[in-house]
């Protein structure tokens, strides 16, 4: 930016600027309203009445921590806790790493990556509860697709992949496993802004095309990833669609999640345990994010 | 040893390509070719094709199911919200990128910051909310919800987009006499218009598809989004399988046409929401 003189309207402007003051509050008012009917008061509601008991019919009486202890010595809930932790850890390594590994290979530029981008993204432009479905087709024992086809090679095949005990869990994972495009997006958009001297230099200098990888690119997504990394687990900390419209939490509770115990509380009427499990969702991702923050030193600039 | 390498990475890189591909379009292929196959086919032959093309299962759909209300309560909520939402946020972020006054930083960091809240930990307060305004069962409760959702990265974007605009365009219209409305209306927005877009692709997208809440909020027929009609339509008709693939193939389509001809700006878009508040 280039440095101007002093402007010599200075006095007018801002005299503009405060004649026009009502006018600010005024466009600001709709996102306010907004912000206080949807964020602030439900976020302060759902922190004061997880410490109540509250049936939304009677007003709400405090009782102090038992939602959190009823919480924390309920077989489900913990359940859904190692779930979130298993499947965070999925989408931090396995999820996060596919999709940059994508982008890598996008970024070479070989024959069909602009195909393969666009093709990529399809899968999150249609709704996930459909995506859901479509998976609960596939998986089908009767005419799903993947059991007709190892049924080519084993005839006596025979798993109902979303109901039954080890396989449900890794069922519900494989519907989102693979589908990082949004990882790739953001880290694709990272190694172009690399600027192209840097990249020459290291040639120039003897790096292998993996060095160049390792030591160059790599390091310089660094916060592009952390992001991805920050995305993919806070879409698991509310994963509805995938596993209500498939196992909603079975068999057992083998495939449980926060959400789904969350609603099934609202839908009983225990508002009071289902915003602590409100709260508890909240702090893990606040957690999570600060977590994150941290190991990857987001707050650094590389340029 | 050396072409050899080049030749195993570039077989690496060709594998991956196609695997993405593969796992992307062909679960949708299958659901659309089971769409036009008989029961019998479906469970006989997964993989084969359809012995014969014929649209009388959609039309079937249409004319003795909801569909087309479906069709319409999804536009209207993802629409509406879209649209009223896009002009509440470009006000918002119109003003917090080209003014000052006391309280702009403070707005804007609240403002943002909800990225960080997790939307089903506000279930009840919501649910309740809409019970209290009457509006439960009702397709324009879920659409007064859908307003809030985009609500961090609509302002982001869009105050980074009005930023971007000059000022020296403000101060023109100053002199020549415009009033603030005008500045806004006739100089600012059509200039943001690429932020307008991003924000408004995404909310849509995100609206359109949207279950968590459209399935708390309505109970009956008349008030169900597309999402919501399927899961109902594959659990009541469980046993006809054309009709289910065909059912999945309408509330699909409308995405991936909107896909189709915005391709540049849906990922535009989609990166945006690794925007960090």
């Amino acid at each position: 930016m280039k440095k101007r003189p002093a402007r010599t309207n200075r006095m007018p402007k801002n005299h503009w600027e405060r004649k026009n003051y009502k006018w600010i509050y005024l466009f600001l008012l709709p996102t306010v309203i907004i912000f206080l009917m949807f964020y602030m008061v439900p976020i302060i509601q759902v922190f004061v009445t997880s410490f109540t008991r509250w049936d939304g019919f009677n007003s709400p009486a405090f009782s102090g921590l038992t939602n959190y202890i009823n919480l924390f010595t309920s077989g489900s809930f913990l359940i859904s806790l190692k779930n979130l932790f298993l499947w965070a850890l999925i989408a931090m390594f396995l999820h996060v790493g596919f999709g940059t590994v994508i982008a890598f290979v996008l970024y070479q530029r070989k024959r069909g990556w602009k195909v393969t981008r666009a093709v990529f993204m399809i899968p999150n432009v249609i709704s996930a509860a459909a995506w859901a479905m479509i998976y609960r087709f596939f998986f089908n024992n009767n005419y799903g697709i993947l059991n007709s086809v190892i049924r080519k090679i084993n005839p006596d095949f025979d798993v109902q992949w979303f109901y039954q005990s080890p396989w449900a869990f890794w069922a519900v994972t494989l519907t989102w496993l693979f589908y990082a495009v949004i990882v790739t997006l953001l880290v694709f958009g990272d190694l172009m802004n690399i600027p192209q001297e840097l990249n020459e230099a290291a040639i120039i200098d003897g790096a292998s095309g993996w060095q160049l990888i390792r030591y160059i690119q790599l390091p310089l997504c660094r916060s592009a990833i952390a992001t991805g990394v920050i995305c993919s687990i806070t879409s698991r900390i509310t994963m509805y669609e995938q596993i209500s419209l498939t196992t909603s939490g079975g068999p057992g509770n083998d495939t449980m999640s926060l959400p789904i115990l969350l609603v099934n509380a609202v839908t009983d009427y225990r508002y009071g345990y289902a915003n602590a499990i409100g709260v508890v969702m909240f702090v893990i991702g606040l957690v999570m994010m600060g977590i994150i923050n941290k190991a990857f030193r987001m707050n650094e600039t590389d340029y | 040893m050396l072409t050899f390498k080049k030749g195993l990475s570039r077989g690496i890189i060709y594998f991956l390509e196609i695997f993405v591909i593969v796992i992307s379009i062909f679960p949708l292929l299958w659901v659309l070719i089971s769409a036009f196959k008989t029961n019998g086919e479906i469970l006989g032959n997964p993989l084969g094709l359809p012995s014969s093309i014929s649209f009388d299962t959609f039309v079937h759909l249409f004319e003795n199911y909801n569909f087309p209300q479906y069709f319409v309560n999804s536009l209207l909520a993802a629409g509406v919200s879209t649209a009223a939402s896009l002009l509440f946020y470009a006000m918002g972020g119109y003003v917090l990128a080209k003014y000052k006054f006391p309280g702009r930083t403070l707005l804007f960091t609240l403002f943002t910051v909800t990225l960080l809240v997790p939307a089903h930990s506000k279930t009840q307060p919501i649910f309740t909310l809409i019970m209290q305004l009457g509006l439960f069962d009702n397709i324009w409760g879920v659409t007064l919800v859908y307003l809030s959702t985009g609500m961090a990265m609509s302002i982001f974007v869009l105050r980074a987009g009005f930023m971007a605009i000059p000022k020296s365009l403000d101060e023109a219209a100053i002199v020549d006499g415009a009033g603030f409305i005008r500045i806004f209306w006739s100089i600012n927005l059509p200039l943001a218009k690429s932020a307008l877009t991003t924000a408004g692709i995404l909310m849509f997208l995100n609206n359109w598809n949207e279950y968590y809440y459209a399935s708390l909020l309505t109970m009956s027929d008349s008030q169900r989004t597309l999402p919501i009609a399927l899961s109902y339509f594959t659990s009541e008709f469980s046993y006809n399988y054309t009709q289910l693939f065909a059912a999945l193939v309408i509330v699909v389509l409308p995405g991936i046409i909107l896909y189709i001809f915005a391709q540049e700006q849906v990922q535009v878009s989609m990166a945006s929401t690794g925007i960090k508040g």
